[in-house]
Formats: C-alpha cells, structure tokens, sequence
C-alpha cells in the first residue's frame, strides 16, 4: 500500500532580522539555515496493516505524512502509495486516501455534519447508493445521529473528531492517513475512536497509518510502529517486543491515609521513585512484578486510599532508545 | 477534460450553496452588513456629489459621466469582492493550516478556494454601483447604438474578471507572506477608487501604473471613453477602448500562473 | 497610577514591534493620499477658483494628508479589542480586579496611540509635505494647539469606540454594527469631503455629532480656521461626555451580567 524509499524533506528557514529595515532586506537576500524535518526514511506498509508513527512534538511526523499525502513534495527519496507517486499524482490519490487532521476539522465550520457530508460526496463523486449506504453504516458505527443536524462549530472535540472520521471514509478509501485523532479527547472518546479504527481495519481491510504522542492508542491499535526522533527513524517493529525492551516499566502510585508510611517497603523489582506527602510512586518491572500483587502488598502495609497505574509515557521510551542506543529487534534501517 | 471541468463546476455549484445556508444564521447582523455595505459606498457617493456641487466638473469630466464611471467600477468591483470572497480572507486559511485539506481532495485548489467563502454581504456594493449605473447612464444620455450595447457587459464582465484576478493575486502572496496584505489592500480598493475618477487626471507614472501594471484603465476608463463618446486626452490609438476583454483576460491569465507558483512554494516549503 | 502607566508602556511597546504591518500601512497612506491629492487638485483646476468654503489647493491638500496621517492614529475602522474579550468571557476577569476597567483600556489605547505618532502620523505627514505644496502654520502656537488638539482628538475617539465595543455585552455579531459605524465615521469626521463643503442641513448635522471632533477639528486649528479655544471646548466636551456616557452603559451592562450570568 505505501512504500517509502529514502524519503527526506529540508526546510530553508530565513534568517530573522530585526527592525524594519531588516524586514525589507529578508524579502531580497534569503540567507538563512537548512532545517531537515524528515532525514532518508524508508518503510514499507502492506495492505490492511494499522502502522502507529510515533515520536515527540517536532519529529517530523506531519511532515512525512504530507509527503504521503502529496501536500509536501519530498526534498529527496521516493514514494508510492496506493500506486501512486503522491505529489505528482495527487489529485488521482485523492480519492484514494482518507485523512484525518487531529487539531484542524476539514467539516465546514457553519453547516450541520449531515450536509458537511453530503457536500463531500460531490467533491469525491460518491455514487448516491454508496453513500447511503456508507452513511447509514457511518451513522450505526459513531453514533452521529444524536448531532447530525448541528452545524460543526456546536459539536464537542469527541463529536467532531467522529464526524471527520465518517467524512474521511464516505468514499471508502483503501488507506486512511490520521494526523492525532485522539489529542485533546477525553478517556471516552478516546476508546471510541480506537475501537472504530480497530473496526473499519477489521471489516473493511482499511490500512492505516496513524501519528500519535499517546502510547496508548498504540497499544490499543497496532501491531507495528515505527518511532521517528529528529527526522530520523530510530524504530520498526512490532510494538511488543519494544514494549519487552524499553516499556516493561510501570509506576504505581498510591495516596496513603494520613499519617500512614510504607517507608522501608522492600520487593524485588519495585522501587520507591519519588515521594510527596501522602503520595507515593514505586516504579516496578511487569515481567517480575503483577500489579494486582503489589497492591495488596502495599494495602496490606499500610491503609490506602487511592490507587492508580501510570502506562511508561512514549516520550520516556523514546528517550530511552535514542539516549541509550538501544537498538530493538527486527533492526532499524539507518 | 471538458466533463472534468464540468464536475467540478457542479461541486463548485454545491459548496456555495452550503455556504449561502451557513451564512443566513446570523439574520440580524447579516442584513445590517448588507445595509451598511450599501451605505459606506452611498456615503462615498454623497461625497462625491458634495464636491461636483461645488467645483461643477474634474478633468473636463461632469457629474454624469464620473457618475457612469463610478458605477461601472462599483458594479463589478462588488461582484468581484463578492465571487472573490474566497480570496480576500485567503490569509486566515494560510494562518490556520487549513489550505492542507484543500490539498487532500480531488478538486483543483484554485475552484476550491474560490467556493470556500461567499459573503453574500457584498451584495450591497454590487447593488449600490448598479443603481448609480443606471441613473448615470439616465442622466449623461448614450446615444445606444448596437456596438455599445453589446460592448457595456462585455466591459462589465472584464472589470469584474480583473477585479477577481487581482483579489487572486492578493491571495496568492498569503503563500509567501501573510504581512503584506495590507499593501494589497491598496492596489484592490485603491485601484477601484482611482478608477472612478477619470484617469487623465493622474499624473504619468499614476497613469502607467493603472494602465500596464494593474490594467484597470483598460477596463474602465478607456472603454467608457468610447461608450460616452468622449475625446481621448491621452491620444492612444483609436482601438484601445476596445482592449478591456483582452486586458482582463492577459492579467487573469497572469494571476493563475502566479496562483500555480504559489501552490508549488508552499508545497515545498509547507508554511 | 503606576498600573495605567505600566499598562499603557507595553502596549507602545508591542504596537512598536509591528514593523511589517507599520510599513504595509504606510505604503496604503501613501497610495490613498496622493489618490485624493490627486482628485483635489484636478477639481481645483476645473473650477479654476482660488477658494472654495474657505479652502485654497494647499489647504485642502494639507486636509488629505492630516486625514491620512491621523486615521491610525485616531484608530478610526476596526478596534474591538474588548469586544472580543467580551465574546471570550475575558472580560469577566478584567472587571473583577481592582481596577478602572475603562481607564485600562484607555491606557492601553493611549500606549498604542504614542507609537502611532511615531510609525503612523509623523512619516505619513512627511511624505504629504514631500510630495505635494502643503499649507504650514505661520506660528509655534498653532503647532502646540494642533499637538493638543490631536491629543484630543485620540480621546474622543477613544470614547467613542469603547462604547460600540460595550455592545457585544447585548450583541451576538458587531459585524453590522461595525459596518454602519465605519460609513458614519467617514462621513461626518469630515475625513472624506470638509465638513465646510457640506450643504448647510448637513453641516448642522455634523455639527452636533462627536465625529467631527476626531479628524476636522485638528485639521481645521491646523489652517487657523478654528480658534485654539473653541476647539478645545468642543473637544473637551465630548471628552467628558463620552466618558460619562461610557461608564453609564458600563454599569448597566455589569448589571446584566450579575443578574443574567452572562
């Protein structure tokens, strides 16, 4: 579905100058530096795959997507998608890609949803069949009828966010790009946009390649990711076996009754990280240690009153691979 | 190619239709934009009759006929403003990275702009400019012969295509820099305000500037030249009244090369 | 005090960062400026009369150029700053701390305004003068009452759009209201004809309206059409008026939102 080769895209940013005059002479003299956002990646997606691409803020993440969506056009390296070269074919790929930016609607802010998604029908020439049939099946799968008549500016994120999801899909693209559809939803709606990709995935053999800072919608989606850091790509593979390296960590933190201390509570493979009044975090290995049994170990040292697990952050794991150099199997391809 | 275009139209045709629905939820404020619209060109208007009461003609030039020229440039700077909608708030969709979606559907980026917005509020200029066409043409008395009659839409069509082109120019420099749309304020709003007055009164460099960089003399004021049959002062060949359809055509042309320019740097650089 | 002064500081300050915008603008002052310059000095010389309603050629060009070189200054079209704090709820906040929200806003407005003098006023000013034979005052006083006269001039206007901005309290969209008062300032401040060339209904008209008070007035201490004196009363009037007029829609429109919640 997509194959990437050598994929590399520059910026040339313009040196800043102060004062009007400076403004004047960046119009005529474009001296500046060479930002590489996105440095020689390759990968390869095979049809019906769910890829997460993860990395921190700034990775280069949006970049190589709208090189594979045909906004960009790649400073070096090759692409096709869907069999296509997407920045000299874009608008033929068009029709076959579904995108999904997190933070920006491509729903028309002023209209209810349902007319949104009529519109597009003509601008995908949908046969009217299809679409009855797509949006009946839409309607059922993200529950839009209790907001169908809203015009888009009313709609929460979570309902929005559902919207664009039905209107990226109307013309039953083969392969749908998602740019964080999850930032900024609540736990909800979050489960919501998981299990609908996991679904059109599973019945519709949709490929799809999501970007994403939240492990989480990894964890819950994919099989495969690929984590890029500075343009470049540090990881491919399944999201097991990183999880087994770099993840296998997680916190517990408890809230104890006042007055209450587990000061000097040992086990092997746990680790008090960090204490603050009442509140405690032990850190511990999964593969040693079931949360369930440090629990009641914990409970049963002292009284509690709140519990909670905290998931390692993708930020941490990410750190982890390109601080230590920790290169996890199947290899990386550099 | 031909039913590509077609399609597209079609599309175009949809999406403003949306746009229309979206805009009549605002009732209230809606028609006073329309009304007020109207209204700040009427008070231009007044203006301009304020000073006729006083000096009587400019440039050899009566009421009447600035009246015509004014209403020509009115009308179709107004429809214009109005089918260029998309254009004139073009920057806030740099600004907000949504010219990406735009990029992500199989439809030419330049129809999809153009239907993104249509503020039906400019109605108010396009109609105030036809009333004072109408009195004007009433009022200066053209001896109607079938050239002219055929030639007045003809010219008002060319007007309103560079009026288009040069919002489409305004845009396009949104690709580049969305500082500087100030300075194309003053080429779309000064540009029609010099043109209802007649160009002979400009000096030289003026004159140049509206006739062979931005042709807006081409289609106002030479054409009305021959359409009130009134002597050329520049002593410009006897055809040029006669150049508005081409003059339009060349600058839009123009304007579409730079639009693909623009597309083409911002697919490359990505701000 | 010092909270007006401080506040009033880094609104110059930020207004001084927006080189771009300053030159865009300057270039459009320019433009319009030899447009109406232009369109004058054809009507004077069709009319072939030295004078008309008291004004030669270089007195009405002198008019073109101070309308153009105050219309940033006076910030005539387009500020709704607290419009738009009150549409974000913003506003709330603002009127809870101890201060005199309308005097805020003018400190704000008067920072911005010290740098329009600077960016806006005194380069426009210069190009008229370059470009085209100006009428100059013959004495220092007139230059002193012209400054002051501008002064307040800004205050006036100031008054007047915190008071439009105050309609969004009852308003959902100011864009109609933003339109209509756009044509009534252009209007009857005298920024596009003289009020002097007004037929006389119409000057009475303008003479009873605060907009005058904005663009005219300056422009006429300016000639020496108008005594320093009298221009100050009219001005300082509706100084005081609008600031009384302010608060008064203020008052009620913090009632609303005490009792409706917003």
């Amino acid at each position: 579905m997509i194959t990437a080769r050598g994929l590399s895209k520059s910026y040339w940013v313009a040196r800043h100058r102060r004062g009007a005059l400076g403004a004047m002479r960046s119009l005529v003299d474009r001296s500046g530096r060479e930002v590489r956002a996105v440095r020689d990646i390759s990968f390869d997606v095979a049809a019906g795959e769910i890829v997460g691409y993860v990395g921190p803020n700034g990775a280069g993440k949006s970049t190589t997507i709208k090189m594979l969506t045909g906004i960009l056009v790649p400073t070096a390296g090759e692409a096709t998608v869907a069999g296509y070269v997407p920045w000299n074919q874009r608008k033929s790929l068009a029709s076959k890609i579904g995108v999904v930016f997190g933070q920006r609607t491509q729903l028309w802010w002023d209209l209810p949803l349902i007319e949104s998604l009529e519109l597009l029908r003509f601008v995908y020439r949908v046969p009217v069949d299809r679409f009855q049939a797509n949006l009946t099946e839409m309607r059922s799968l993200l529950d839009l009828d209790p907001f169908l008549e809203t015009p888009v500016r009313q709609l929460s994120l979570g309902q929005r966010m559902r919207g664009d999801l039905a209107a990226a899909v109307l013309h039953e693209p083969p392969l749908l790009y998602l740019d964080e559809p999850t930032i900024g939803l609540d736990v909800v709606a979050k489960a919501r946009v998981r299990e609908f990709l996991a679904r059109i995935n599973r019945e519709r053999g949709v490929t799809i390649l999501l970007t994403t800072h939240d492990l989480a919608d990894v964890e819950h989606l994919c099989r495969r990711m690929i984590i890029i850091d500075r343009g470049r790509l540090l990881y491919d593979g399944s999201v097991e076996a990183l999880r087994q390296r770099h993840g296998s960590h997680r916190t517990l933190v408890v809230d104890l009754e006042a007055g209450a201390t587990i000061d000097g509570f040992v086990r092997d493979g746990v680790e008090l990280v960090r204490a603050d009044g009442p509140r405690r975090w032990l850190r511990f290995d999964r593969e040693a240690v079931s949360a369930a049994s440090l629990i009641s170990s914990v409970v049963a040292r002292a009284p509690v009153v709140d519990v909670a697990i905290e998931e390692p952050a993708i930020e941490d794991i990410i750190r982890g691979i390109y601080e230590g150099g920790l290169r996890a199997e199947p290899a990386v391809s550099e | 190619m031909d039913s590509q275009i077609g399609a597209e139209l079609a599309i175009c045709r949809r999406l403003v239709g949306a746009r229309l629905r979206g805009q009549m939820q605002y009732r209230g404020s809606f028609i006073a934009q329309i009304a007020g619209n109207f209204g700040v060109n009427f008070v231009e208007l007044i203006a301009i009759l304020i000073l006729f009461s006083h000096f009587g003609a400019i440039g050899g030039w009566d009421v009447g006929e600035v009246a015509f020229l004014y209403g020509l440039s009115c009308t179709s700077f107004g429809i214009a403003h109005l089918l260029g909608s998309g254009f004139s708030s073009f920057s806030t969709l740099i600004h907000q990275g949504t010219f990406d979606r735009v990029l992500v559907r199989p439809v030419g980026t330049l129809l999809q702009v153009l239907a993104a917005e249509m503020q039906i509020r400019r109605l108010g200029e396009a109609l105030q400019g036809v009333l004072v066409l109408g009195a004007a043409i009433g009022f200066v008395g053209i001896e109607w012969t079938v050239g002219r009659l055929v030639y007045l839409p003809i010219v008002l069509a060319s007007a309103v295509l560079l009026y288009v082109a040069l919002f489409a120019i305004e845009a396009t420099v949104c690709f580049w820099t969305t500082q500087a749309t100030e300075v194309l304020n003053a080429f779309t709003y000064g540009g029609s305000d010099m043109a209802q007055y007649p160009l002979h009164i400009y000096d030289g460099w003026l004159r140049g500037l509206l006739l062979f960089v931005v042709p807006i003399g081409f289609v106002i004021y030479l054409p009305s030249l021959y359409l009130l049959d009134k002597p050329d002062p520049l002593g410009l060949p006897g055809f040029v009244p006669f150049l508005a359809p081409v003059a339009a055509l060349a600058f839009a042309m123009a304007a579409a090369a730079l639009w693909r320019l623009g597309v083409r740097h911002y697919r490359s650089t990505g701000s | 005090m010092r909270l007006y002064f401080e506040v009033a500081r880094r609104s110059f300050q930020r207004h001084l960062t927006y080189r771009v915008a300053t030159l865009a603008g300057l270039f459009t002052n320019a433009v319009f400026g030899i447009f109406f310059s232009s369109v004058y000095r054809a009507f004077y010389q069709d009319g072939e009369r030295g004078v008309v309603a008291d004004f030669t050629l270089p007195e009405i060009l002198t008019f073109v150029w101070i309308g153009q070189s105050l219309l940033m200054l006076v910030y005539l079209w387009n500020w709704w700053e607290v419009a738009d704090s009150i549409r974000t709820g913003d506003v709330v906040s603002d009127l809870m701390k101890p201060m005199d929200f309308q005097l805020y806003w003018l400190s704000r407005d008067l920072g911005r305004a010290s740098c329009h003098w600077l960016t806006r006023f005194v380069p426009t000013f210069a190009m008229g003068a370059l470009l085209f034979d100006l009428a100059w005052p013959g004495t220092i006083s007139t230059w002193l009452a012209f400054f002051i006269s501008v002064n307040l001039a800004i205050l006036v206007s100031f008054g007047w759009r915190f008071l439009l901005n105050l309609s969004a309290f009852w308003l959902l969209d100011v864009r109609g209201i933003n339109t209509i008062a756009v044509l009534v300032l252009n209007f009857f401040s005298g920024l596009l004809v003289p009020i002097a060339f007004f037929p006389g209904w119409l000057r009475t008209v303008a003479e009873w309206l605060p907009f005058r008070a904005i663009v005219m007035v300056p422009v006429e201490v300016f000639l020496g059409q108008r005594t320093p004196q009298s221009a100050l009363l009219i001005q300082a009037f509706w100084v005081v008026a609008l600031r009384l007029l302010g608060q008064v829609v203020l008052n009620a429109a913090v009632r609303k939102l005490v009792v409706q919640g917003g």
